[in-house]
């Protein structure tokens, strides 16, 4: 049974970029070899850490969308362990994640076009329409970093 | 006016309302306050992701503890689904567990 997995890792700042390319091709021999497949491959480039690991401040980030199982996750993860290069690692699992905003997602959508119909509108906004009915005042409730909170 | 009801006797909860609570602490807040909005149902955000930063920023204040609902104002289901992004970011040195 085949899960979607994504696997995000930081690689130490002094490693060049060569190594960085041969890490991700270690990782796609592996899923390879294991009969997954590697969806996506992001790299985020140089980033500031939040907080010091080891020695580090910065780090690579690459992101892996991998469909696999879990016995795949396993050697991967044990081999992003023992690579010194790796600094942090992290895989989650999201296909069940996904499935359940889709749902809610086109649910939305469904209901908002069957009420639009419902008020003899076509179902889709047409451009230029703006929402009504929104006032200032109703953007003011929302949150949007911290408020002056009174103490 | 309706945005007054929450302060006053708004529920029914906590203190009585009648006699020493307006004329003590009365003074001291204003009368109004905000009606608070889960920021995740307004805007239909489904998917809290820990990747994406820019959205979590604004829910981890200076010394980088997780904002609490009652500030923030998020739902409950919004929040857990918040707090587990936060803490992925957290492993990946995206956000800090502390700061100072």
């Amino acid at each position: 049974m085949s899960r979607k997995y994504e696997l995000v890792y930081v690689v130490s700042p002094d490693a060049t970029d060569e190594q960085v390319t041969d890490l991700h091709n270690q990782v796609d021999a592996i899923v390879q070899r294991m009969g997954g497949a590697l969806e996506k491959t992001e790299n985020w480039g140089r980033r500031r850490l939040a907080y010091e690991i080891g020695r580090h401040k910065e780090g690579t980030y690459v992101l892996e969308v991998i469909n696999g199982t879990g016995e795949l996750m396993k050697e991967i993860d044990r081999r992003l362990k023992v690579t010194d290069l790796v600094i942090r690692h992290l895989a989650v699992r999201v296909d069940e994640e996904q499935q359940v905003v889709d749902r809610s997602r086109g649910r939305r959508t469904e209901t908002s076009r069957r009420r639009r119909v419902a008020r003899g509108l076509p179902p889709d906004r047409q451009p230029g329409e703006g929402q009504r009915g929104e006032s200032e005042d109703e953007h003011e409730d929302r949150f949007e970093g911290l408020p002056e909170v009174e103490r | 006016m309706n945005g007054r009801r929450s302060f006053g006797g708004g529920g029914g909860r906590g203190r009585p309302a009648a006699g020493g609570a307006t004329k003590e602490g009365g003074q001291r807040r204003p009368m109004f306050r905000r009606r608070k909005v889960c920021k995740f149902c307004a805007d239909k955000i489904d998917d809290i992701n820990y990747k994406d930063v820019k959205l979590l920023m604004p829910f981890v204040p200076e010394r980088a503890k997780i904002l609490p609902r009652r500030i923030s104002g998020t739902c409950a289901m919004h929040q857990r689904k918040l707090r587990t992004a936060l803490m992925r970011a957290r492993q990946l040195a995206l956000i800090a567990y502390t700061s100072d």
